[in-house]
């Protein structure tokens, strides 16, 4: 009866780790080998699809336009997808000033002033982070930096 | 208000990728139906194993007065070193006094009580202040006004350990010191007065810290014999010496549940509706935090009591006494599921706060050596190596829990519903499982 348990979770193992080198392999191989393609920037969630996240034509920086009126800030709750170490341009229209908080490793915080501004981020390290604004307590994107 | 990533900021994991979360859903469950069916049929834990003495010189060493009030000193030392920054330090998120409650204590009594037994109980500065003051007083550290009713169980350390995720995860101020010498200045006050109205028993049943640790300790290889010797056996064999007390499945259920919502709570669907609600988030997340605790509570008794029992002769067992007697069974679920959840977050902003560690005051010292030092961020950049641990961790933590289950359901049930007695626990376990890694590939 052991030996049956053991032969069985050998063969779990087995499993466990071909299926995971696999999907590992397939991830690696849609990110790295084929070009950038419009949807891969398209932010997700957006909530106005104008507000979207959108990728600048012939460069390989990507652009989110944030805008703050009042109380609110567009996109909110959205995602986006960014490569390590890729500058990201950040198109700010406020009617006041503020601060963006960015929620990497270290933690980065963005002033802007009121009026049209911009401001490029670039992230090191892989993760999910978090911007934010300071005043308004929203998050504006979560980017998934691979 | 968005609310900070299990207390303090920085980037969080990537999502697992998708097929190796189906890969260890499908391997859960392929593991728990051999369980069921090819594993032992007759219970290899019930009663409990004796294990192997180590040598007396060794056993001598660990009991020993000197060793006992080292430790003590070391925790106490250490501990007034964070009240200096507690109190005087500026409020700042590098003050080293968040990552270490939410870090190095809360994440890190995990793999140091895999590794040691149970360390919070040794170090543990309340317990030294305790009998520091009964001993001074001339009294009996062990004698309180009361004795403790064991009909209690460890409902308070339930309470406290959901006071402790409530803090850390929906406090908005979570991160500032204000918060913190609240819940610590609480905690203190609350552990003393039960200590002095129980005795130390108090300590055992009712910090949250210490019942944590304790519980995670049983899957360590440390055990005690019946005639308190230290002995080493096989986690499996020192799990089933856990003590069925009332609330210990409510204690499971809020770390396995917190963990969850942690994960949930991130999410940008749980933003929107947090948004959509439109009442205090706040409320909103404290009632999602409660839920999350309670379905897994609620779930995990229905599924130990689905099953018939005898009511007469040697395995009489009432089947509302099920759900503590099989709730051991959820620890190795929550020590896989934690250590996925929490893997380099505790290995990279605990690096972090030992660095932090060396100026409480924030203003450049380097009292402990350590400021120099940079963090090895490797986990981060490698996020493929890391998925892999991550879900090894969740299945690890399934197939011992599995067989937890099975084996004291072995000593419990009665023959003719061993195997149908049995899966509603499977059921509830493999969707633990499943849910936690769905949680972990991100669900956005």
């Amino acid at each position: 009866m052991p030996s049956a348990l053991r032969l069985c979770s050998i063969l779990l193992a087995a499993l466990l780790l071909t299926a995971g080198c696999g999907s590992d392999d397939r991830a690696d191989t849609a990110s790295d080998d084929a070009p950038p393609t419009p949807s891969e920037s398209t932010a997700t969630a957006g909530r106005t699809p104008s507000q979207q996240p959108t990728k600048a034509p012939g460069t390989g920086a990507k652009t989110v336009d944030i805008r703050f009126t009042g109380d609110t800030v567009k996109p909110q709750d959205s995602a986006m997808k960014v490569e390590a170490g890729q500058p990201l341009t950040l198109r700010i229209t406020a009617d006041k000033p503020g601060e963006l908080h960015v929620h990497s490793t270290p933690e980065q915080e963005i002033e802007y002033a009121a009026g049209t501004s911009e401001r490029t981020l670039t992230i090191e390290q892989p993760g999910l982070v978090d911007v934010e604004s300071h005043d308004l307590g929203t998050l504006i994107v979560k980017l998934e930096v691979r | 208000m968005v609310l900070p990533l299990h207390g303090l900021g920085g980037a969080e994991d990537l999502p697992i990728p998708v097929g190796l979360a189906v890969a260890g859903a499908t391997a859960a469950l392929v593991v728990s139906f051999c369980v069921l069916v090819l594993a032992w049929r007759s219970s290899r834990y019930d009663p409990v194993r004796p294990g192997r003495q180590v040598p007396a010189r060794f056993t001598a060493v660990v009991d020993s007065a000197g060793l006992a009030w080292t430790l003590r000193v070391l925790g106490l030392a250490f501990a007034l070193y964070l009240l200096w920054a507690l109190v005087w330090g500026p409020d700042l998120v590098t003050n080293p006094v968040l990552g270490t409650f939410y870090v190095l204590v809360w994440v890190g009594l995990v793999p140091a009580s895999l590794l040691l037994g149970p360390v919070v109980r040794a170090v543990s500065p309340v317990r030294t202040i305790n009998l520091v003051l009964v001993r001074v007083t001339g009294g009996d550290p062990a004698a309180g006004l009361r004795t403790y009713p064991a009909r209690l169980g460890y409902w308070p350390a339930a309470l406290g350990l959901f006071a402790f995720v409530w803090q850390e995860l929906v406090n908005p101020e979570s991160a500032y010191l204000g918060s913190v010498r609240v819940w610590l200045a609480t905690y203190l006050a609350v552990m003393l007065i039960g200590a002095a109205v129980f005795g130390d028993e108090w300590f055992a049943r009712a910090d949250p810290f210490e019942v944590y640790s304790s519980l995670v300790a049983k899957l360590s290889a440390w055990g005690r014999d019946d005639t308190g010797h230290l002995v080493v056996r096989s986690p499996l064999a020192n799990l089933a010496t856990v003590t069925a007390r009332p609330g210990l499945v409510a204690v499971v259920a809020v770390l396995l549940g917190s963990t969850a919502f942690d994960s949930y709570a991130d999410t940008i669907s749980w933003l929107r509706v947090v948004d959509r609600v439109g009442l205090d988030p706040v409320l909103v997340n404290s009632a999602a935090l409660a839920v999350f605790c309670l379905v897994v509570g609620v779930t995990f008794t229905a599924a130990a009591m689905s099953t018939g029992v005898e009511t007469t002769g040697p395995r009489a067992v009432r089947r509302s006494a099920l759900p503590d007697l099989l709730a051991h069974s959820v620890i190795p679920i929550v020590v896989g599921y934690i250590t996925a959840h929490y893997l380099s977050y505790l290995v990279e902003q605990g690096q972090t706060t030992l660095i932090q560690l060396s100026d409480p005051m924030v203003r450049g010292d380097n009292l402990l050596g350590t400021a120099d030092w940079s963090v090895n961020y490797f986990l981060s950049f490698n996020p493929s190596l890391l998925a892999v641990l991550q879900v090894l961790a969740v299945v690890a933590g399934h197939v011992v829990g599995v067989v937890a289950a099975h084996d004291r359901a072995l000593a419990l049930l009665p023959k003719r519903h061993q195997v149908t007695g049995q899966l509603g626990m499977l059921v509830v376990m493999v969707a633990y499982t499943a849910t936690g890694l769905y949680l972990l590939m991100g669900g956005f």
